[in-house]
């Protein structure tokens, strides 16, 4: 496989979940993951920057493994968190799709991301940031191992959730 | 229109007729929240941050006190100060990072230096602009009234005429020590933190934590989902979250501590799942059966008026406000645990803090969507007045049994966390302060 279409794989799959993401499509959302991957939105330290250590620093989300995305996907299910109902609508942007690093079983991706955002009574609201993805080569094609999202803000105007960033 | 009594009007107090009632305006009146600033945020002591966030000489916070920036400095003799965030000479912003270490604070306007006690060291070319005997003294920065500390927790206040802050922190003091005494060393800030911004008034927000009316309602769900996960995952131990106290009927109560301040509790009908729990031996060597009870048996929660949160429920951790207008406010939320804590309990207790209390996490979205909502509902003039007073019928004066255990002394007890006299007693205080006037 040529780098170009390599890059043209990556950025189809990249482009896939946004849109499942965007259309709510959650199961299928779900099938990208691999069973181990990690889900993980480091939050800010007070003296800047990225925290960089799940078992001794905060994050805003770290899940190890694609089970903690299927409670929050349960979660939503319920219909009764306030938050989530009525879901709000997304738009996922992605630019900047790039490949940092190829190997035999992974491909780590860098990508810059904007979601616009809209809830009834909350209105509408913008995020933007960055995604590291570590993608596992696999005999179904490419799976997510890792999905880190760096978010832009450190002080966060409202409140996220997988789907919004 | 802002005589001293039309604050205070707002709030109906009536215990004799069986009355306690809120005007929604005090949630959405410009004129309220300025007067807010005046009379409680530049009146009373404020929380600043924690001790560990500061510890070497030259370490400063940038925070605020209500709408007033300032900068919380451990000084060279090791001492913690606290100067309004502006330059003493022309009053630009001295600092703008959150934290640092500094051995000078030097201004980026003129260049005015001053050192961590405020001192102006370095007025810039000062012999070709002022004479020599002109003293520089007069442009060292403003220091806050007072600043104490109690247990590793800063306060400041804006005037000298408060109360020493023990007296201050009242009944929440012993529970504070049950808090810190417990750690092998001491406390401190889980590296990280989230500030968040939400589109309602500061006292909604304010009201959310010590209102465990709330939770097995808007957070039904969080508990649907632990249970659905732990038993997919056959969940043992400290991985686990304890949901009782959002699903089942379990001994609990609540405080009316004076000064604002509230406490709750509720038995924890899980203790395993904690950390702590894992010291049990430990602590029972060093702990009272009473104090026990409270350390490892109790979940429990704190607030501090008008502006500290402190709990461990889920998960341990201490939260501030400040208002950003009258329809918008900040959070900022840290995880506090044991110094040196081994790795797995730190662990387990971030993914529990990171599950519930983040606004990207599992119950914080809808404590906030509902605030939001609530500022909303707060136009419906023509609904003017709200109540509070549910378990108005069970309260007591004084200390129940569990609070005597301790040595804490609330004005009034009640035999359940989930009664409104912790919210009647914010309101007492705010009525106290905006009745005193400007």
């Amino acid at each position: 496989m040529t780098d170009i279409d390599l890059l043209a794989d990556v950025t189809a799959f990249l482009n896939r979940e946004a849109r499942l993401l965007d259309a709510q499509q959650w199961h299928d959302w779900l099938e990208l993951y691999c069973e181990d991957a990690i889900f993980w939105a480091p939050a800010m330290r007070m003296e800047g920057g990225y925290t960089n250590d799940p078992e001794l620093e905060l994050n805003l989300i770290y899940m190890k493994g694609r089970a903690g995305l299927e409670d929050r996907v349960f979660r939503l299910g319920t219909q009764l968190s306030l938050a989530s109902t009525p879901l709000p609508r997304t738009r996922h942007f992605l630019s900047l799709i790039t490949i940092d690093l190829v190997s035999e079983t992974d491909v780590q991706v860098f990508a810059n991301w904007q979601v616009a955002w809209y809830a009834d009574v909350r209105g509408q609201q913008g995020r933007a940031g960055s995604y590291e993805y570590v993608l596992r080569r696999t005999d179904e094609g490419l799976r997510i191992a890792q999905k880190k999202i760096l978010l832009l803000e450190s002080d966060i105007d409202g409140y996220f959730d997988f789907y919004g960033v | 229109m802002s005589s001293h009594h039309a604050y205070a009007n707002l709030i109906d107090d009536r215990p004799q007729d069986g009355v306690f009632r809120i005007n929604r305006r005090i949630y959405n009146d410009p004129a309220v929240l300025e007067a807010e600033y005046e009379r409680i945020f530049e009146r009373t002591w404020l929380f600043l941050c924690h001790d560990s966030q500061i510890p070497n000489l030259g370490d400063f916070i940038a925070t605020w006190m209500g709408r007033q920036p300032v900068i919380v400095v451990r000084n060279g003799d090791g001492e913690i100060g606290c100067f309004i965030n502006s330059c003493g000479h022309r009053g630009a912003l001295l600092v703008t990072r959150r934290t640092g270490n500094v051995s000078t604070f030097d201004c980026p306007y003129h260049g005015f230096c001053f050192d961590t006690k405020g001192k102006c060291v370095s007025a810039r070319n000062r012999q070709s602009g002022w004479k020599d005997d002109f003293d520089i003294a007069r442009f060292n920065l403003r220091g806050v009234a007072k600043v104490a500390s109690y247990r590793g927790f800063v306060f400041g206040s804006l005037t000298e005429d408060v109360a020493d802050l023990e007296t201050f922190l009242a009944g929440t003091a012993r529970l504070i020590d049950l808090f810190v005494e417990p750690a092998p060393a001491e406390l401190e800030i889980v590296p990280g933190f989230c500030t968040y911004i939400s589109n309602c008034n500061w006292k909604l927000m304010h009201e959310n934590g010590p209102d465990a009316y709330h939770a097995p309602v808007v957070h039904r769900n969080f508990a649907e989902t632990i249970a659905n996960r732990e038993a997919r995952d056959g969940l043992q131990g400290m991985a686990k979250t304890e949901r009782g106290r959002l699903t089942a009927r379990i001994e609990s109560g609540s405080y009316e501590v004076g000064n604002g301040h509230t406490i709750f509790w509720h038995e924890r009908i899980d203790p395993s799942v904690y950390p702590i729990y894992e010291h049990r031996e430990e602590l029972s060597k060093r702990f009272w059966p009473a104090q026990l009870e409270w350390i490892i048996g109790r979940g429990r929660h704190i607030t501090v008026f008008p502006n500290l949160l402190l709990n461990d429920l889920a998960s341990s951790h201490l939260r501030t406000y400040r208002p950003l207008g009258v329809n918008r406010m900040e959070t900022t939320i840290w995880c506090i645990a044991p110094k040196g804590e081994p790795p797995a309990e730190r662990a387990a207790r971030l993914r529990k803090f990171e599950d519930f209390f983040l606004p990207s996490g599992m119950s914080t979205p809808d404590d906030i969507a509902l605030c939001e909502e609530a500022h909303i509902a707060s136009f419906g003039k023509h609904a003017g007045w709200f109540e509070l007073t549910r378990g108005d019928a069970f309260r007591s004066d004084g200390p129940d049994d569990a609070a005597k255990a301790i040595g804490m002394e609330p004005l009034a007890s009640t035999t359940s966390w989930d009664h409104e006299l912790t919210l009647q007693g914010v309101y007492r205080q705010w009525r106290r302060m905006m009745q005193a006037g400007g």
